[in-house]
């Protein structure tokens, strides 16, 4: 007998009663790589199942953005019914493109998170271009790191 | 996880539980051990198993008296080592007793803290070295509350910042030990900080950086280290505060709330309100470590109260508005059903250094993170920076303990 209503719901007991159903993956995300470091550690993480995840390249000047196999796309359009992106980056060559993925995320209200990868001043770099624009940064991030992030956004 | 505790010193009891030589024995569940604790006629503490290695009688029935504790049973006497010292039923000089040793772990008071390790004894590191429990008795406090649930998911609701401006909205306007900072309007004003995580030689560094005047951002910076130690971000010149989280088994976990002031005196107000629940620390029922508010009276929720806007939850006090909602997910939340979002990076990442050194410790025999006393010499921070500023960069001093230097704050 549980003398309150808290005590006998926080009960393991209890907990076998949690409604059990699959999470359906709610985010519909794009993971932009910004410069080839950052590509290549894309690139491993795209041969991964995921669920929604779409995965790009840019940063260069075209403004365009790439997907792995190479076909171009408009950034706008690549961003079309996202609701997260996660920017990977090891340097500020793609700040340009950073801050356009900002705007464009700031305008339609996608969540962004930045993803520094390694660390020294090539990274401080990318951290200043990606600071304003991301949601969330993680600094001197490794690949696992970025795994872990995706995995738990479940995208 | 258990081993991986078991490379730290980790909090066992308040000093208070064994308050003077010869006194009471004190039951201590720790890493799903029974022990007991008792503090010999020369003032050594002890911790070692509950029961008698004899016919396993609970030593908390044992008489501490004459530099150990004795099994009223039959009589067996330890020292504060577990070493049996007295066999009565054997021949005088016997040396039965020699061979028979409970298992016991040093307990070491630092601050008003008693202190154990619990792993192999070739590899104890030195002792802790928090800021908390180093400056002058007058200048800290410390409690400790029981909270039925898995220490993991009350500890991220250490690094969980973005929940401070919902759930703990009342206690921003109302708290002694919180209110009137300048930093608090900016935290109402802006309730969608951005975050950073940063790696730190012990663990992590967590930036929230809210919208300050013009061009510039308030930053609160938040420490964790390995395996559960975090600070909470000051504010104003109130007390610094912080939590230890020690899992007594896997349902259960002692959370210890430290408010100190790095260069002055706690006033007599600002005790007085943390020994009254106020601030981090939760009002208990006399005489033990439960708090008042708890599960079994529904934490005493107050509708009412949450309807004139007193409290954001119904539940009164930020210790146990964080401890009603982290029991209320279950003794082991199910964290395949969880749905995080990037503001919960810090939660992400800390789950994944715990993972990690847990793994290089098994595999490879790693001492992880938070070990080395160094690590223990953070603070957290609360400063407001051009917008241009890394708060890393501008902050390398302020979350480094620098005994006679205040805390940064705003
Ligand atoms: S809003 Fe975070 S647990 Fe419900
Ligand atoms: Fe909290």
């Amino acid at each position: 007998m549980h003398v309150s209503e808290s005590a006998r719901a926080a009960s393991a007991a209890e907990s076998r009663f949690r409604i059990d159903v699959p999470i359906a993956p709610a985010r519909a995300a794009r993971v932009v790589a910004l410069d080839e470091r950052a590509a290549s550690v894309a690139r491993r993480l795209a041969e991964r199942p995921w669920a929604h995840a779409r995965f790009y390249t840019g940063g260069a000047a075209d403004g365009l953005l790439h997907e792995l196999d190479g076909t171009a796309t408009p950034l706008e359009e690549a961003l079309t019914g996202s609701d997260v992106v996660v920017v990977l980056a090891t340097e500020d060559g793609g700040r340009a493109t950073a801050a356009a993925i900002g705007r464009i995320c700031g305008r339609r209200g996608i969540t962004t998170a930045g993803v520094v990868l390694g660390d020294g001043f090539e990274a401080d770099d990318a951290i200043a271009a990606l600071r304003p624009y991301a949601r969330v940064l993680l600094l001197s991030a490794d690949e696992s790191d970025t795994l872990e992030l995706l995995t738990a956004l479940r995208v | 996880m258990g081993e991986l505790f078991r490379q730290y010193w980790i909090p066992a009891l308040l000093a208070e539980e064994l308050p003077e030589n010869d006194c009471p024995p004190v039951r201590v569940k720790l890493l799903s051990e029974r022990m007991v604790a008792f503090r010999d006629s020369e003032g050594r503490y002890g911790l070692v198993d509950e029961f008698c290695a004899h016919r396993g009688a609970s030593l908390w029935f044992g008489r501490n008296e004459g530099s150990g504790l004795r099994c009223p049973y039959h009589g067996w006497k330890y020292d504060v080592t577990g070493q049996c010292v007295e066999v009565p039923s054997e021949a005088d000089n016997s040396s039965f007793c020699q061979n028979v040793q409970l298992t016991s772990y040093p307990l070491v008071k630092i601050g008003d803290v008693l202190w154990t390790y619990m792993g192999d004894a070739a590899t104890q590191p030195p002792l802790p070295e928090f800021e908390w429990i180093h400056v002058p008795a007058e200048q800290t406090y410390t409690s400790k509350r029981w909270q039925q649930c898995n220490w993991l998911q009350a500890f991220e609701g250490g690094i969980d910042s973005s929940h401070v401006t919902f759930l703990h909205s009342g206690g921003l306007k109302t708290d002694p030990l919180f209110r009137g900072a300048k930093g608090n309007e900016y935290n109402m004003n802006d309730t969608k900080p951005f975050f950073e995580v940063a790696d730190s030689d012990g663990g992590l560094f967590v930036g929230a950086r809210r919208n300050a005047e013009e061009g510039k951002y308030y930053w609160r910076i938040t420490p964790y280290v390995m395996p559960a130690f975090t600070m909470v971000p000051p504010r104003g010149d109130h007390p610094v505060h912080g939590h230890f989280w020690v899992p007594i088994d896997d349902e259960n976990c002692w959370t210890y709330s430290f408010d100190y002031h790095p260069v002055r005196a706690l006033t007599e107000t600002e005790r007085q309100a943390m020994i009254d629940g106020h601030g981090v620390h939760s009002k208990n029922i006399p005489g033990t470590y439960r708090p008042v508010a708890n599960m079994d009276n529904d934490y005493l929720i107050d509708r009412e109260a949450q309807k004139r806007g007193e409290t954001y939850s119904g539940v009164a006090g930020i210790a146990m508005q964080d401890a009603s909602l982290q029991e209320s997910m279950g003794p082991i939340v199910d964290r395949t059903k969880e749905r995080l979002v990037p503001a919960d990076s810090g939660i992400i990442k800390a789950r994944q250094k715990l993972r990690k050194a847990a793994v290089a410790l098994r595999d490879e025999g790693v001492t992880p993170p938070g070990v080395d006393p160094e690590h223990h010499r953070v603070r957290s921070a609360a400063v407001v920076l051009p917008q241009a500023e890394s708060f890393l960069d501008s902050c390398r001093d302020a979350v480094k303990v620098t005994p006679g230097v205040p805390q940064t704050t705003v």
